[in-house]
Parts: structure tokens; sequence; C-alpha cells
């Protein structure tokens, strides 16, 4: 099948987002792309049709890891009984499927990814830069900007030969066209395969080499072949993005730093409305504020922690930002501070804040059970004192859901739970909790007074006991 | 640190009772450019303390006109949201400390960022 360079076509894009953010993907789509996505049974994944003549768009999603090309869907495919005859229609499949399009689609993007230029996927920062101040100037050297243009996967950004040849005929040799190099990922999910993700991949990947007589290469390829299979649903389709996407915003990397795509959908979650202040009283390399002082830009974040590195991460990685702004050409100022503060003793007004978003210390990646049991119950407090009354929020998340539930039950004065988001954070459940604040104003509901009894530093504490006596 | 962040800042050092607003010592300051959003600056108005926000802008030299008390129909005056704007989020202190009115307590400012944490006996 020959195409016309310039024609217009439909393919189906395949989106891996975290997991128990797929309607807040859903939802970004419809609003920045305008279709409607389906979401598939197989958790973490959305799929949406698109013209190619839009497909630059897919690349402002904030809520997606992962972008790939849709070459076919089977929702029921009827493996064979053995594993031998499984294997070996899998490997006829692949002179048969429908590839044109989905090579189409991905040289496309290619051409799309290096006018981008600067989209820069998070490695760990070998060397710190000596970041002055915002929008300062910049002491030294930013290393890892320069290897990150070209990052993983090698062989991908610059290389204009390999684009060139992918959808010729075998009968038409390109002008010193340089070999394609190839990769397959297997993902399979469910109990009654009778292989093994591994076979699959090798199986598949040999015949698609056959076909296309490209280069198998497991780390420098040009083009990622994707085989999923969820049970009964198969999903073949090429890659559009690069692993390393999800980290987008963070240079210097903290020990639990969270995927900018899951700062989106918490961010997405609260609903940010112009002027908000919103305050990430635990924000680590403070990868939640950074998000929204670029995504939801019409409110103001306050990012804050205890720990020296945490702060000092933070201003680096809002630095780093504003340094790639600036050499864009745009305004580089993003609205967010940093400030070192205890949680459990917030400088701030009384009933200031619009929102708090955070990440809460897990028993298992930082602090600890003990340490929870008695952290939450106090910093909740805390944070509701700072959150204004009746329209205020807080959307947290942590994987400690039985000392959270424990805590918040006692604080139905001052916090309402709203909703639920489990999602999946390093291998481990978590919990994405929605919570408002009730109109009831701090220091005065029940369980406050209870609760203030045995608390140190609370301002008009002195005044709420003798009120009692 | 910007001053939207100062206007919330308080002390809160054990016994203190007016710990607002902290008083700026800057030894650096500097101004960004940060886009001026006139939504954005109307709708903060009414949750600033205004008399602090003056007050910081004077402590930094940087009051130029505004004025000491709130302009009538400010929503629409662009040329005043413009100032406000300039004095909220593009004039920032890099390095200087802030100090607790009533305890004298200083907090010091490195890199931009406000350390409040506490000793043990100040808690």
């Amino acid at each position: 099948v020959w195409l016309l360079f310039g024609d217009i076509i439909t393919v189906t894009i395949g989106a891996t987002v975290p997991t128990g953010f797929e309607h807040t993907a859903a939802e970004e789509i419809k609003e920045k792309i305008g279709v409607d996505a389906r979401i598939s049974k197989d958790r973490g994944r959305v799929f949406f049709p698109i013209t190619t003549d839009k497909l630059f768009q897919v690349h402002l999603l904030r809520s997606v890891d992962n972008l790939f090309v849709v070459v076919e869907e089977y929702h029921h495919y009827q493996f064979k009984e053995s594993k031998e005859e499984t294997l070996m229609e899998l490997q006829q499949l692949a002179s048969t499927l429908p590839w044109t399009n989905a090579l189409e689609v991905w040289k496309q993007n290619g051409t799309l990814k290096k006018k981008k230029g600067h989209r820069r996927g998070g490695n760990t920062a070998k060397s710190k830069p000596n970041c002055e101040g915002v929008g300062g100037s910049m002491a030294s050297t930013e290393q890892q900007e320069l290897p990150q243009e070209n990052s993983a996967p090698e062989g991908w950004a610059g290389d204009t030969q390999a684009m060139e040849t992918s959808t010729q005929d075998s009968d038409e040799t390109g002008h010193g066209s340089k070999l394609i190099k190839f990769r397959v990922t297997c993902n399979r999910a469910g109990d009654k395969h009778s292989f093994s993700s591994n076979e699959a991949a090798r199986d598949f990947g040999g015949a698609v080499q056959e076909f296309f007589q490209w280069k198998a290469d497991m780390t420098k390829f040009d083009i990622e072949v994707l085989l999923n299979i969820h049970n009964e649903e198969v999903v073949i389709g090429i890659a559009l993005t690069e692993e390393s996407l999800h980290r987008r915003n963070i240079s210097h990397f903290g020990p639990t730093t969270l995927r900018s795509t899951l700062c989106y959908g918490m961010l997405r979650l609260c609903k940010p409305q112009a002027s908000d202040i919103i305050l990430d009283p635990m924000c680590g390399t403070g990868a939640i504020p950074l998000e929204g002082a670029i995504e939801f830009n019409h409110s103001f974040y306050v990012a804050g922690d205890n720990n020296d590195m945490a702060v000092n991460r933070t201003v680096n990685n809002i630095c780093h930002i504003q340094k790639r702004r600036a050499d864009k050409g745009s305004m580089s100022g993003l609205p967010i501070d940093t400030v070192q503060w205890d949680l459990c003793s917030l400088p701030i007004r009384t009933s200031s804040v619009d929102i708090i978003i955070t990440d809460m210390p897990f028993g298992k990646r930082m602090g600890s059970r003990k340490k929870n049991w008695d952290l939450y119950p106090s910093c909740l407090r805390e944070m509701a004192r700072v959150c204004r009354p009746g329209s205020g929020k807080a959307v947290l998340l942590t994987q400690d859901k039985k000392c959270f539930s424990k805590a918040i039950s006692r604080m139905g004065g001052l916090w309402r739970k709203q909703h639920t988001v489990w999602v999946n954070v390093g291998g481990l459940h978590a919990g994405v909790y929605l919570l408002k604040r009730t109109g009831a104003v701090f220091g005065q509901t029940p369980e406050d007074v209870y609760e203030s009894r045995g608390a140190v530093h609370m301002q008009g504490e002195e005044k709420d006991d003798k009120e009692l006596s | 640190m910007k001053l939207l962040t100062h206007n919330m800042l308080t002390s809160h050092v054990k016994g203190v009772t007016k710990g607002y607003p902290l008083l700026i010592k800057a030894t650096e300051v500097k101004v960004n450019e940060v886009e001026f959003n006139p939504q954005f600056v109307s709708r903060m108005i009414p949750k600033l303390e205004w008399s602090a926000l003056v007050q910081a802008a004077e402590e930094l030299g940087h009051r130029q006109d505004l004025p000491g008390e709130l302009v009538a129909d400010y929503e629409t005056n662009e040329e005043f949201l413009k100032k406000v704007h300039r004095i909220l989020l593009e004039v920032e202190v890099l390095e200087g400390c802030l100090q607790c009115p009533e305890s004298g307590r200083e907090f010091p400012i490195s890199r931009g960022i406000p350390n409040m944490l506490l000793n043990e006996d100040e808690a």
C-alpha cells in the first residue's frame, strides 16, 4: 500500500497512565484533544483516536506516562491450546498486521520530537549545578542537560536516515539508508496463558525481524514494538515516547520523588482555582508544587520541608525549569516559593491557605509505622489550622491507609473525606484522599480541644484551656 | 522568598502572641520577570494583609508609590494591579533574614529559602 506523503490518517493512540487516574487522563484528553477516550480493562491504560495532523497534541498531555500508536487490537484473542501452536501463531501474525499507518505515525512523531528539542527525560543528576537563585545566573554548567537531549533510547533523536527508510517497500532501496534497529517489549497478564512474556517477545520479535529485515537491538533501538497481552485482550503497538518521560520536571531526584504524571493527577483532583494558595508542607524534591506551578499556573505554590537536602533540591529543580524557559525566550518566573519548616508547627497565618497537597511519608519508604501514628494526627491538625474553613481542601497521598483513616476519623470536626483514588506508587498500593475543610473554626471543635491538651505549641491553646476550666 | 509568601509567614516562637508581620532584613534582593495575570492579582488582594505588604515593600526599598490603603475599584485598575503584581511576585529576597517582631529571633534566608525551624527550647 502506497501512502501519499501528507495524507491525513486516523489512528488509535494508547496511553499508559498512573493506575487510578484513568478518568483524569480521559478528562484531559477530552479537554486538550477533544475526543472521547476509552478506558481499557487493563488498568492504567486509555485509548483514543487522533488524526495525524493533530499528532503534536498528544505531547501536551500531562497525565500520561507513555504513548504508543496501535497497530492492531484484539479484544477476544483465542489462544491455541499448546505453547508451540500459540507461539507459532504469533509468529505468523507478524507478517499479516496492518503496520503501514502505525509506522507512518511513528515516522511523523519522530519529526515532531526533533522540533521540540528541549524535552528531557529525568536522569539522576551527576553534577549539581550551582543554582544562584530564581532567574539568576547559573554559575556552573549544567552537565546533565547535554546527555539528556539524546537520552534513552539512544539512536533516536537526530537519526534522520533511520526515519527515511522505514516505510519504503522492499523493492526500493533507500539512498545510503541506515538499517533500522528495533526491539519488542511484551507485557503479559493473565493466568490462562501457556507461554511467558519472554517467549512471546522472542518469537514475535523474530518474525518481525524476518518480515522487515530490521536489526534487533535491546538498548539502541529506533523502533520499540509493544506486545501487550491482558487475558484475551491483545494489543500490538509502536512506542511514541521514551521510558523516562514521566520524570519531565525533575532533574534533582530524592529518595521518593513522585513521577510528574501522578503529581498532575493529584492536582487535577483538587481543581486549583485562580489565586488559590496551595501548600505542600512535605514537598521532598518539590515535584508536586512544581508541576502545579507549570500546569496550573494561575495559583500560587509554597513548597516546604524540614530537610536541608529536600529544600535545596526543590530550589534546584525550580531553577532548572526556569532556566529552560528562559532559554526558550519565555518569561521564566514561576509562581512558587520554598520554605524550610516543621510541618507540625507551620509558620503560616491561620486560615490563609486554600489547598494542601502532599505525598505523606510511607511507613516503608520513609519514616516508620510508629512515627506515622504520632505524625498523622498532629500534621492533620496543623494543616486544618492553616487551611481556610469552608472552602479549603486537601489532597493527600499515603500508603499507610490504616493509620491515616484512623487519624481522619478523629477529626470529623475539621476534615471530611470527599473522595479517594487508589493508586500504585513504586509497586505499593496507596490512596489519594481528597478532603474538604469543614466550616468550623480551628480550636473550637470538641476533638480539637481534646487534642490540644497534648500539643505543646499551638497558639491560642492556653486560651482554650482557660475557657474550659 | 517572594513578598506574597512573606505575607503569610508568621513567627511561632513559644509564648509569642504578636509574631506577625516578620521584619525583613535583606542583603540580596533580585527582581524577576513573571507573567502578569490581572485576574490573579485582583483575586489575591482580598487574601492579603495589605499593610504588611506595604511595610515589607518599604523595607526592601521597592515600595515606589504603592498606597498605604487599598484604592477603590482596584479590580479594573490595570496600572495599580501591575504594581501589586511586581511587588507580590517579581521582587525576591535571596539572602538576609526575617525577624520576629516580638522576640527578636532571626530566621535566616539563604538561596531564597527562609529557614523557619525552631530550636527545641523555642518550640
